[in-house]
């Protein structure tokens, strides 16, 4: 058995301007698709139940047959989207709220459900009204905790070039993982909310164990790093295996929070990799070599 | 001896906390308890003393606000809170007084009120708030605002109705409380485990049956007491306030007013019920009865005059006599004119329940559960299986962390304690989830995975920490290492502590138990389990 060793990184063959070019790039088309997707959309990001209105049903097929086709048949409605859960023979049957939303909608298609012959596991259903408050909670609460950590990350190293190595690198973190639900066609829900809060709480660990390495240990500046890298990549990569696992598992059993917050985790850790090992690295050396003298 | 226990106090408290944990979550003495009419086997679900949330055992949980407009700070100038309330439903078209209440010391910002002022609201759903501001100002009442929403009292009493009917359904474990965004806004917050949505929703709309009868003594009768049932119903009343207490003296009162209003040719309802008032001897120009009824054995006491009774859903839940200011004012025929009483109660307590019963298990305002709210349902049986799939996903996730530990040291030394340390962790969380009696959730789950990852996290910033710079050979170079290792960590709680806290107090949905549930763990870790695992790493790795 080979053990996984962290690769030594030799940083001196690359300027700071090579190395902060990647995560750059990246958080840029980031933010060009996050852009992109509000001009066109008119929200960050494809916005789920919980943020739109409208309703989810869980159903089973208690008789045998082709439950998929009669669940079109089912709904006086289109539904908005069909996912079928393989370990549990269930479909989740989503309906968006629309304007014309009538009154008892979830009653409805609760009742022609049941005449189908479908039987109903779960109902969710949120209102459009309430759905723009949760919107408005969450902005509120994502920009709260991370006006609180940056705050504390200040508070913590007293100079400026390392906490905003550490507050930027956490900014495209969060910034990346949503991008990418865009393109992987993930919609935002209060479970990716969650991971969101986490990452934010995750990426930092990495980012202060460098700065604290660099700035508050003795030694020379690549051996501080390449030992704060050796610890961090592995504390990294453990939580990227657990919440891959943990992904495909709630994948594969349908449950849905649980499937969100390992999917975004596992994303948002990786451009932790990069943002710590990159961006971060080459601010400390800019700021150790050359910000210090002046 | 004792110099032992001192140099391992750190892992005898880690023992401490899950030997803790282990009877929190086994004993029976812990075992949530039980609502009445329900065994002990219902009440703990499964072997442990763990409570599962709606997600995990399957029900109905539905969150809406109460619909309504109040004008806040409405100067009464000088009237009765029920002329208020009369006054401005005359000027909203197609709106009984019944759904204009008025409450006077309570200004409607939450804050209590001077004298004089108070909030009057509209629960009628088909008024507007233009339709209402315009009412307001045609009343002639000043007032400072209109705000959507009711008023404090009116969110308690629904929360009253709705308890009483989850109660009187027996219902276990369904609770009813009220929440308020950030954007100020109220939800009332309903939770049933085992019933599903329409069941629920037709619970809280349907309404109980109320009427007013009169007992009185019949010598021919064995237990002498005779009874006519129906003098007043439901539909009768008009308007029945909120219960207040007795200006003088004690007691408290439930303000109602009896329709006086009728076809041509017909009675109404206040003179029916006055003509009866004084028929059967509550009433009489020398005075009101003296009530003395033993709602045990349903019968009248001896030397009891007349009683009126409260019968809801056929049962007689109180019996009063009447004050002698109204029963002269019945006798002389002039009271059914404004149809206004008070039911008086010895004990403010009584006064709510009569106020709730009046209003027969209606609530005061409607819930907009489709328009302004949201529900959600789960069966028993998928309610199981998310119980079973994400313990099965969180079982993996361990497994995943362990695999890449292992890969990463090869040393069993060092990983094994590792994995062991984060898993007491989350044992010691469940424990406290027992000890508290916190129903677990997906969102509670998911945050014990959350505190495995950090958990495991901080473990290999220590194991790294320690083994760095070559051989642990004493004590000091192993506890400054430690040390050193500690701030790290420290910071990296602290930040995801200031990460989570926002989700702790905002309503979204139930991710606060997630984030409470993180926080709890990162706190667990910071302060018992990582100094363990140092102390257990030090024994194992410094040379004697």
């Amino acid at each position: 058995m080979t053990a996984i060793e962290v690769p030594e990184v030799d940083y001196t063959e690359y300027s700071n301007r090579q190395l902060v070019l990647v995560p750059l790039a990246v958080l840029a088309v980031a933010v060009l698709v996050i852009g992109g997707w509000y001009v066109a959309t008119g929200a960050p990001a494809t916005l789920g139940l919980e943020f739109t209105g409208g309703v989810e049903l869980r159903v089973a097929d208690d008789a045998g047959g082709d439950v998929e086709e009669r669940i079109e048949t089912a709904f006086d409605r289109d539904p908005d989207s069909v996912r079928s859960i393989p370990a549990d023979d269930v479909y989740v049957v989503t309906f968006r709220a629309a304007a014309d939303d009538p009154e008892g909608l979830a009653s409805d298609l609760e009742s022609q459900a049941d005449a189908a012959g479908l039987s109903v596991e779960a109902i969710d259903q949120v209102s459009p009204s309430f759905a723009s408050d949760t919107a408005r909670t969450t902005l509120f609460g994502l920009a709260l905790a991370f006006l609180g950590m940056s705050v504390l990350v200040f508070a913590l190293f007293r100079t400026f070039v390392p906490s905003i190595a550490v507050v930027a690198s956490a900014f495209s973190d969060l910034v990346i993982p949503v991008a990418a639900m865009n393109l992987l066609g993930i919609e935002m829900t209060l479970g990716i909310v969650a991971a969101l809060l986490m990452i934010i709480g995750y990426s930092v660990d990495s980012d202060i164990l460098l700065n604290n390495s660099v700035l508050r240990r003795t030694g020379e500046f690549y051996e501080s790093v390449s030992r704060a890298m050796r610890t961090g990549v592995t504390m990294t990569v453990t939580s990227i295996a657990a919440m891959l696992v943990m992904a495909v598992v709630a994948t594969v059993f349908g449950v849905g929070l649980l499937r969100d917050i390992g999917i975004i985790l596992a994303i948002g850790l990786c451009a932790d990799l990069m943002n710590t090992y990159l961006l971060n690295v080459a601010l400390l050396r800019w700021y150790k070599f050359e910000g210090v003298k002046r | 001896m004792f110099e032992r226990v001192k140099e391992n106090w750190r892992v005898l408290l880690l023992v401490v906390v899950v030997l803790g944990a282990t009877v929190a979550l086994f004993a029976p003495q812990f075992a949530p308890e039980t609502a009445p009419g329900e065994s002990a086997e219902n009440a703990t679900q499964g072997m442990t003393n763990l409570q599962y949330g709606l997600d995990l055992a399957g029900g109905t949980r539905i969150r809406a606000p109460l619909v309504g407009y109040t004008a806040t700070g409405v100067d009464f100038a000088g009237e009765t809170p029920t002329q208020v309330a009369s006054d401005v439903a005359a000027e909203l078209e197609g709106v009984s007084t019944r759904e204009v209440d008025a409450v006077l010391g309570d200004d409607g910002s939450g804050t209590g009120g001077s004298d004089g002022i108070g909030a009057v609201e509209v629960t009628a759903t088909s008024v507007s708030e233009t339709e209402f501001r315009e009412a307001m100002d045609a009343s002639g009442y000043g007032y400072e605002g209109i705000r959507s929403g009711v008023t404090g009292e009116t969110r308690d009493a629904a929360i009253e109705v709705i308890q009483g009917k989850i109660n009187e359904a027996g219902l276990s474990g369904g609770s009813v409380q009220q929440v308020q965004s950030i954007t100020g806004e109220y939800f009332i917050l309903v939770e049933v485990p085992g019933q599903g949505r329409q069941d629920v929703i037709d619970l809280l709309e349907e309404r109980g049956t109320v009427e007013i009868a009169i007992a009185y003594p019949d010598p021919n009768a064995t237990d002498g007491t005779a009874r006519t049932d129906g003098i007043l119903v439901q539909d009768d009343f008009e308007n029945i306030g909120t219960a207040s207490r007795r200006e003088a003296g004690s007691g408290a009162y439930v303000p109602v007013s009896v329709v006086n209003e009728a076809p041509e040719g017909e009675r109404s309802p206040a003179v029916r019920f006055q003509d009866a008032a004084v028929e059967y001897g509550v009433a009489s120009a020398s005075g009101g009865a003296r009530c003395n009824y033993d709602l045990e054995t349903n019968s009248l006491g001896e030397s009891s005059d007349s009683c009126l009774l409260l019968v809801v859903d056929g049962e007689v839940v109180n019996a009063f006599g009447m004050d002698d200011g109204l029963a002269r004012s019945m006798a002389s025929g002039g009271w059914a004119d404004s149809g206004n009483f008070r039911l008086t109660t010895t004990s403010f307590a009584d006064a709510q329940t009569i106020s709730i019963n009046l209003r027969a298990g209606a609530l005061p305002a409607e819930l907009d559960i489709s328009g302004q709210g949201t529900s959600s349902t789960i069966s028993a049986t998928q309610g199981e299986n998310f119980r079973l799939y994400s313990a099965i996903a969180g079982i993996f996730a361990v497994f995943a962390v362990a695999g890449v530990v292992f890969l990463r040291y090869r040393e069993p030394k060092v990983a094994l304690p590792m994995i062991v340390t984060a898993l007491a962790e989350v044992y010691a969380l469940l424990g406290f989830a027992a000890l508290v009696g916190y129903p677990l959730e997906l969102a509670v789950i998911a945050g014990f995975i959350a505190v495995v990852g950090t958990g495991v996290d901080d473990l290999v910033i220590i194991a790294d920490e320690v083994m760095s710079e070559g051989e642990v050979n004493s004590r000091t170079v192993f506890d400054s290492r430690f040390r050193r290792a500690f701030w790290v960590i420290g910071a990296a709680a602290a930040t995801t502590i200031v990460a989570m806290s926002p989700l702790m107090v905002l309503s979204l949905g139930d991710l606060s138990g997630f984030a409470i549930f993180t926080i709890l763990g990162v706190l667990i870790g910071v302060l018992i389990t990582r100094p363990a695992y140092g102390d257990i790493l030090r024994r194992l790795l410094t040379v004697r």
